[in-house]
């Protein structure tokens, strides 16, 4: 390994991405960082209130029900709605016109959505701050003696819905620019990626449409109750899970490039079939979702838990395609050993940190969501904090920070600005992982015990397990450790979207375009061995999963609510 | 291979077409929105085929 040749790029040299973030016309420059502003302000809130929520689960802070749920409500919808949407919008146009290399198409209409997701931003926080706490999935059924704030919060994801297909029709216009120029006449894997990611975003613009349409009209008089909320949630919450993955896996393919130089080893025409693959998997396995519908057929029940096990292949092959070429990449240059080859990446760049613990993170995740969408599991984990057990390391540890890596690489291009103290955010994600581990270990073995997922006070008058508050205490722990790391980043993203500063120095990136020894000549296993021992992983969890549970002395009900 | 795009996005519509169909065609499955949404998205995936294919014609003519 020590033999290794790893140049660094010179001092002051920029990437194609950078260089062309750095060429955008002053319009699309302050379009993005509004979109990128907006979207740092809902991810401040959400983790603001996702603080004092795990603050309340560990019992170290006591409110009235109607201020807990309204804090969870404001955690949610700022999240999982307004920072992952606002942030892949703002992706979506920043990669699209850097594609393009001359800016964004139809610059009016990216503008029009903007303006429609932040005036949804405001009614969304707005009605869930005074109205009746819905939850972040709004359901009609908690507030049926209210219909303003039915109305009022359907109303703010309509509007995120209508500002994200504008935002979707700029991008796509955008990619189609070159070839319209007669300057290509195919997509780049990137390019193609965009064109079926922005489709992907339309559809669940359709999807929110058809889940929340019907409680504005609702509240007008000019419908019924929306009583089938719970199964349109579900089509629109499936569409919810896939398009942040996709947009992860193009930013670690988009990062991967600019921070080694290294593309896709097995050509760009299998990247196009991966992404591809998202949008293909998508409808069969969303079946899963009526899993907690107690009047489900048990033939459905079946094909559904047959199909759920291809939900992450699309994510799994990114991953192989990434890992393997990074790998082949290096031993070409004649790295070593089984994870040696590694040490050469620019982990000193705090993008590349944040990427990799993403990673990590992504496999512990799967690993646990495969245990939770079975059949016969799903019933008796999906209304236990199981869930936000395991969900924290996709929201937190695999989005959140690959998308705040993005900002690390982007937001310093667009203003000549420096990147905030590079060192300590290095150090930033693999705290979150700390934190989020300590958070996830307690949370599902709290599920596995049946802590129940949206009750604040689970002490039951003192009847409840004596390891429930236990567990409930180190899941605030480790909430408050990776709250205040990711706070730590996200005040250093913001610092640099602020900067005018001129870099004392440039991030660090390697480059390993090209090895003496040949890529292929040595193999690359890291890729495949890691898919495999997830799968060993998951194997291993399940059997416990179901070990544990039917140690325990309870009986499922099928409560129907969704995740 | 110049058409892949093509040919992926027109998979895209044909499996979201297939089961929209599905969904409308076995009521006791009984989820009319998923036959809008996928439905709806075939049909989004269609024209973004389309409008591919106008682009390359376009292209070829110069």
């Amino acid at each position: 390994m020590s033999s290794m040749s790893t140049p660094f790029a010179p001092a002051g040299s920029r990437s194609r991405l950078t260089a062309r973030i750095a060429a955008l016309p002053a319009a699309d420059k302050a379009l993005l960082k509004l979109l990128f502003g907006a979207a740092l302000l809902a991810l401040a809130l959400g983790l603001a209130g996702g603080f004092v929520t795990a603050l309340a689960r560990a019992g170290a802070l006591t409110f009235f029900p109607d201020d807990a749920y309204r804090i969870l409500t404001l955690h949610g919808v700022s999240v999982f709605f307004y920072w992952l949407y606002l942030i892949q919008a703002a992706l979506l146009l920043v990669l699209a016109a850097a594609e393009n290399g001359r800016g964004l198409a139809l610059r009016p209409v990216a503008w029009l959505g903007a303006a429609l997701m932040l005036a949804g931003f405001g009614v969304s926080e707005w009605i869930s701050a005074t109205g009746t706490p819905l939850l972040y999935d709004g359901s009609p059924e908690l507030a049926v003696d209210d219909p303003r704030s039915v109305g009022f919060f359907a109303l703010g994801y309509l509007l995120l819905s209508a500002g994200l297909v504008a935002s979707a029709v700029s991008g796509i216009a955008t990619v189609l620019q070159p070839r319209l120029r007669g300057d290509a006449d195919e997509f780049s894997s990137i390019g193609f990626a965009l064109f079926a990611w922005a489709g992907f975003l339309v559809v669940s613009a359709i999807a929110a449409t058809n889940a929340f349409l019907p409680g504005v009209l609702w509240s007008l008089g000019a419908g019924p109750f929306p009583a089938d909320h719970g199964t349109e949630w579900h089509i629109l919450f499936h569409n919810l899970h896939y398009l942040p993955l996709m947009a992860t896996v193009l930013v670690w393919y988009v990062l991967t490039e600019h921070l080694t130089g290294v593309k896709s080893i097995h050509g760009a025409r299998m990247s196009k079939i991966v992404f591809a693959a998202y949008l293909v998997f998508v409808p069969p396995t969303s079946l899963y979702h009526m899993f907690l519908e107690p009047n489900l057929s048990e033939s459905v029940r079946v094909v559904g838990s047959l199909l759920s096990l291809f939900v992450s292949v699309p994510t799994l092959a990114a991953f192989a395609i990434i890992v393997s070429s990074l790998e082949a990449s290096a031993r070409a240059r004649g790295a070593s050993g089984l994870f040696g080859w590694m040490r050469g990446l620019p982990w000193d760049n705090p993008a590349m940190a944040n990427m990799g613990w993403a990673a990590v993170n992504m496999m512990v995740g799967i690993t646990f969501a495969f245990v939770l969408i079975q059949g016969e599991l799903a019933p008796l984990l999906s209304d236990t904090f199981f869930v936000p057990g395991y969900f924290h390391f996709f929201a937190a540890g695999v989005l959140t920070q690959t998308f705040l890596a993005a900002m690390m690489v982007m937001l310093p291009a667009f203003g000549g600005g420096a990147l905030w103290r590079p060192a300590v955010l290095t150090r930033m994600p693999a705290l979150v992982t700390a934190g989020l581990v300590l958070f996830g270990a307690a949370g599902i073995a709290a599920g596995f015990m049946g802590v129940p997922r949206r009750v604040f006070d689970v002490s039951y008058g003192g009847v409840a397990p004596a390891a429930w508050p236990v567990l409930m205490a180190l899941v605030g722990v480790g909430a408050t450790v990776f709250a205040v790391a990711i706070a730590v980043t996200v005040y250093g993203v913001v610092r640099t979207l602020l900067s005018r500063r001129t870099p004392a120095f440039q991030a660090s990136v390697v480059d390993w375009r090209a090895g003496p020894d040949g890529v292929g000549a040595a193999p690359a296993w890291t890729g495949p061995l890691s898919v495999a021992a997830l799968v060993a992983a998951m194997y291993v969890f399940t059997i416990v999963a179901f070990q544990l549970i039917q140690s325990l002395p309870i009986i499922a009900v099928g409560g129907g609510h969704g995740h | 291979m110049k058409n892949d795009e093509l040919w992926l996005t027109l998979t895209i519509a044909a499996v979201w077409a297939v089961l929209a169909a599905v969904y409308a065609f076995v009521p006791s499955l009984g989820m009319p929105g998923y036959v809008r949404v996928w439905g709806g998205g075939a049909v989004l995936f269609l024209l973004l085929a389309g409008l591919l294919t106008a682009i390359g014609r376009k292209a070829r003519q110069g």
